[in-house]
């Protein structure tokens, strides 16, 4: 409350309070400023509200870039690219201060154990050229593994019975030894499960039989002499270890085994992890005579550790720098070599006698060699032979510059699964977005106004009986007629448009026959009836010019829902999709919509987020502008409604 | 008021008529997609006989039967031939108007809405949906009960604090949210929350999973559901505070002596909420279509997935369809029915149906 003080202080003096024109004749003035008509008036407070300004020129770029983009753009947006498909976003600039630089992540990529540097304890990955790696990312971890492979090192193997046997056995291969009195065999046993399980250590007497040397039940380091027990062995002899248990649930887990002389340094046999699972599950044998062999069982790994690296990657560099084809034809390289004859010159390889090598700025780096011919008969008439010499080169790429880069190139929003530009995507599908908006909206308020028109305008029971029947098409649920057409048509664009116009139009119908209400009864119509102008005169003429104003703002507002549900269906999977292609009026649109490449993303959240990012980030404020532009327009067109949303 | 309340019911059924009227003709024109596997079919197909959609014949002539070996016949649409070693059963569906009739006599006497052909071959498609329900409902009436009361608040806080940065914060929001679509919503939750930082599951928690997992894996469809909601009350709410409060009778609540907090919660919040109950009620219908695309998204086992699966290309479920298409049309109606006839009982000045 601006109190009586204040007012008391500002007190106006008696003097200035006269009136200007005060006894003076006024005649016929001049407008001192120029007249505002009613769009200008419009234009004045649709930049009054600097926000709404502010959309509005996003939205213009918006529409701008998706008509222009997929035009300028020399990106590849239409085949299928299979070598640079998910390439995470790479922006200028923003690469040099770590955001957007192009770099993937890989984690659990086998590491290289050749590769592991003495200082750093860190070992390469084998499955990418070390020059790609970012090295400070690098980092290596262990993970628990039971493949048999090389890589996995150390833990147990685990002895175990099959269900239903008493025994199973492991030989090693009978190169193992020239057995001596200094011998010893060192076994260490993990763990022994089960009741009464016996672990067996054997081996071939003189006689040639294997005999048990020693029984080992419990874990614990066990170190054995043969001869402890024998008097001979037969000379190559093999090392078998049998479990034996009447409980099938038994099993052994042994660590390694280990066999020395005592008068040399190396021991003669050492096997762990890996190598030690290699030994062979003894078959065939009979041990109770009843003509069935009884060992039966497995013989694993467990607990092995396996080392595998963490690593970010220049995806770019990888997928642009050199690649290996295996099989690259004959005519593609002659066409090459015509193409950039000025920057090919071809030097001898000193390393490869079957290849040759090319200078710098050439799309091929090397040849390594040429494939077998193959003659062909080309001449499908039989009566001559016209044969045709076919080969192939298997050679090494630039692949930047075979694609007909001059350097790396940068794909701003990444690449999709299929190798396109994610960037020319999204405005090619903002721009089917934008047609499909406006196309389905000018049929909208075609339809629309005609229909509130005749409505609004002959009135009684017209209007009823179509007041009824907006009534009924406009309770239909989206997901209804959604079904209804997917049911007749199948899913496709013709559904997604059946769907977007059948009640599309009812809000517009509903303006347009509120406009002709207000109208139809003032006087000019009344004067332009009188003077025998027919009804179609009338409507057209003199009814539907006075209310377009408010018409054609629901109609602006009604193109964004119409965008709004086009990508909604087109996620769902019943509007536009791939490989259809949209025909109107001789705009060929592909099968692309924001709704389209929000769906392709959906399988890829956790790897490549921008697939969905960036198409989701676009439509918002695709979607956000185009709102506030058409609340801007209405306040601008009707001062009443303002803050009536 | 009771002649205009049933002349509303009346026309609520009588639209429901017409719509399911138009979907089953629409529907019964286009080819059928029976069970696939021989026995399923079978049983599809005496079923579809005792029911009496169907007639069922056996053709005996020889010439008949040897054109219809050599495939000389055009089979009328949605009829099946079954080869029984010379002689062909032959099931031919009766005219669909006739369908019609027999289709709304078996709802009516015995609530029976047919059985699935692709879903869950050959079981009772209501069930099928009414199993859904549950999921479906307890979803929506939690987002309900959610979003109301943060919607109700910063709608006030904006009405209240007019014209100052925390309005415009939440009108500037209020409109972001509103435009962007709710799937798209859904799709960023779901990334940043479910996939990147790993705060909720990425799909919906199966049923017999332990109540900690089941709730939190709540909290992404409610979110999804609730954000362009909350946004849609904030704004009614600030508008029709707004104007409340410009009025002249809370000019009187205060020159009594009421003091602004009294006079906001007395007089302004009651006037305003007239036209907000309707809207709430309307919301539900809002809520339950956008649940759809939600429940799509984040493999919910909801009704709205189980219409969508019966649209799949190729994999048509007719029956599911109408029983959707019957349950979602009548919340929608009644919806609207309840929002309507709110209006009168909320605020007794507004007399509905009242002539001139």
């Amino acid at each position: 409350m601006t109190d009586k003080k204040d007012i008391k202080e500002e007190c106006i003096e008696q003097e200035q309070f006269n009136f200007v024109q005060n006894e003076k004749r006024i005649f016929d003035k001049k407008f001192d400023t120029k007249p505002i008509g009613y769009f200008k008036d419009a234009m004045i407070r649709f930049t009054k509200n600097r926000g709404n300004v502010v959309a509005s020129i996003i939205l213009g770029v918006i529409i701008l870039c998706s008509i222009f983009v997929p035009i300028l753009s020399p990106k590849n947006a239409e085949v299928l690219e299979e070598r640079v498909a998910f390439l995470p976003p790479r922006i200028p600039l923003l690469e040099d201060i770590g955001i957007a630089t192009g770099y993937k992540s890989k984690t659990d990529q086998q590491v290289d154990m050749d590769t592991i540097d003495p200082e750093t304890g860190l070992g390469l990955p084998a499955t990418i050229d070390s020059q790609y790696i970012i090295m400070d990312t690098l980092t290596n971890y262990w993970v628990e593994c039971t493949e048999e492979d090389e890589l996995c090192i150390g833990g147990t193997n685990i002895l175990r019975l099959d269900s239903g046997s008493t025994a199973v056995a492991v030989n090693t291969a009978m190169k193992t030894y020239m057995p001596s009195i200094n011998s010893e065999i060192t076994i260490i046993v993990d763990e022994m499960f089960g009741e009464g399980a016996e672990l067996n250590l054997m081996m071939v007497d003189g006689f040639g039989a294997y005999k048990v040397v020693a029984t080992i039940t419990e874990a614990g380091t066990y170190t054995i002499n043969p001869f402890d027990t024998l008097t001979s062995l037969f000379t190559f002899t093999a090392i078998r270890l049998e479990l034996r248990s009447d409980d099938a649930s038994s099993y052994a887990s042994l660590t390694s085994i280990e066999v020395n002389d005592t008068t040399q340094e190396e021991p003669i046999l050492f096997l762990e992890g890996f190598e030690f699972s290699e030994l062979e599950l003894v078959s065939g044998v009979d041990l109770d005579d009843d003509g069935e062999p009884d060992y039966a069982g497995s013989w694993g790994r467990s607990q092995g550790q396996r080392l595998m690296s963490y690593f970010e990657y220049d995806a770019y560099a990888f997928v642009f720098g050199e690649k290996t084809e295996n099989v690259f034809s004959k005519s593609e390289y002659e066409q090459i070599l015509i193409d950039y004859a000025d920057v090919c010159v071809i030097s001898p390889d000193p390393d490869n006698a079957n290849g040759w090598l090319f200078s710098e700025g050439c799309p091929i780096v090397k040849v390594i060699n040429q494939t077998e011919s193959v003659w062909v008969d080309t001449n499908k008439d039989g009566l001559r032979t016209d044969n045709e010499e076919y080969y192939n080169y298997k050679l090494v790429l630039n692949y930047a510059q075979y694609k007909g880069y001059d350097e790396i190139p940068y794909y701003i929003f990444g690449t999709t699964s299929q190798g396109k530009d994610l960037f020319k995507m999204i405005w090619i599908g903002a721009r089917t977005s934008l047609i499909l908006g406006l196309i389905v909206s000018a049929i909208n308020i075609s339809v629309g106004i005609l229909f509130g028109a005749v409505s609004g305008y002959y009135g009684g029971t017209v209007d009823l009986i179509m007041q009824r029947f907006s009534e009924v098409i406009g309770r239909i649920p989206w997901l209804v007629s959604l079904s209804i057409f997917t049911a007749l048509v199948g899913p496709g664009q013709t559904t997604l448009i059946l769907v977007l116009i059948i009640n599309g139009w009812i809000g517009i119908a509903s303006i347009t026959r509120t406009q002709f209400y207000r109208y139809k009864g003032r006087e000019y119509v009344l004067a332009s009836r009188t003077l025998g102008a027919k009804d179609g005169r009338l409507i057209f003429r003199h009814i539907l010019p006075n209310g377009i104003g408010t018409i054609i703002t629901s109609a602006i507002l009604s193109i964004p829902y119409v965008i709004f549900t086009e990508s909604t269906l087109s996620y769902l999977g019943f509007g536009i999709g791939h490989g259809q292609s949209l025909n109107i009026f001789g705009f060929e649109l592909t099968g692309a919509s924001i709704g389209v490449l929000l769906n392709d993303g959906r399988n890829k959240m956790r790897t490549e987020p921008y697939l969905t990012l960036w198409p989701a980030i676009v439509i918002s404020i695709l979607m956000i502008t185009f709102n506030m532009f058409g609340n801007a327009l209405r306040d601008a067109f009707n001062p009443a409604l303002r803050g009536s949303e | 008021m009771g002649k205009y309340i049933a002349v509303r019911v009346v026309w609520v059924f009588l639209v429901l008529a017409i719509i399911l009227t138009l979907n089953y003709t629409l529907i019964k024109i286009a080819p059928e997609y029976p069970p696939t596997t021989v026995d399923a079919k079978e049983i599809y197909y005496a079923r579809q006989v005792s029911d009496g959609y169907m007639t069922e014949r056996v053709e005996r002539n020889e010439f008949i039967v040897i054109s219809m070996n050599n495939q000389e016949l055009t089979i009328p649409t949605n009829a099946y031939y079954e080869d029984e070693d010379g002689r062909y059963r032959i099931y031919e569906p009766i005219s669909v108007a006739l369908q019609y009739f027999r289709w709304i006599t078996n709802i009516v006497t015995d609530w029976d809405w047919g059985v699935s052909t692709r879903i869950a071959v050959n079981q009772p498609a209501f069930g099928v949906l009414s199993k859904r329900m549950g999921v479906t409902l307890k979803l929506n009436l939690i987002a309900l009960f959610f979003y109301i009361p943060i919607g109700f608040f910063l709608g006030i806080i904006a009405a209240l604090k007019k014209n100052s940065w925390l309005d415009n914060v939440i009108s500037f929001s209020v409109m972001i949210f509103i435009s962007i679509p709710s799937f798209v919503l859904m799709t960023l939750l779901l990334m940043f929350l479910g996939y990147q930082w790993g705060w909720v599951p990425t799909q919906f928690p199966a049923a017999d999973l332990e109540g900690s997992i089941q709730f939190v894996g709540l909290i992404l469809p409610v979110l999804g559901l609730s954000f362009g909601a909350i946004a849609g009350l904030t704004r009614v709410t600030r508008a029709e505070l707004t104007e409340v409060l410009t009025s002249e009778f809370l000019l009187l609540a205060r020159t009594k002596g009421l003091t602004k907090t009294q006079a906001v919660l007395r007089h302004a919040m009651r006037n305003s909420l007239v036209p907000l109950v309707p809207g709430i009620i309307g919301s539900f219908v809002g809520l339950l279509s956008g649940s759809v695309i939600i429940e799509k998204i984040y493999s919910i086992p909801g009704t709205g997935r189980i219409y969508l699966r019966a649209m799949t290309e190729g994999q048509y479920d007719y029956n599911v369809i109408l029983v959707s298409t019957a349950f979602y049309t009548t919340i929608g109606l009644f919806a609207v029915l309840l929002v309507d006839l709110s209006y009168g009982l909320v605020d007794p000045r507004i007399r509905m149906g009242a002539r001139k």
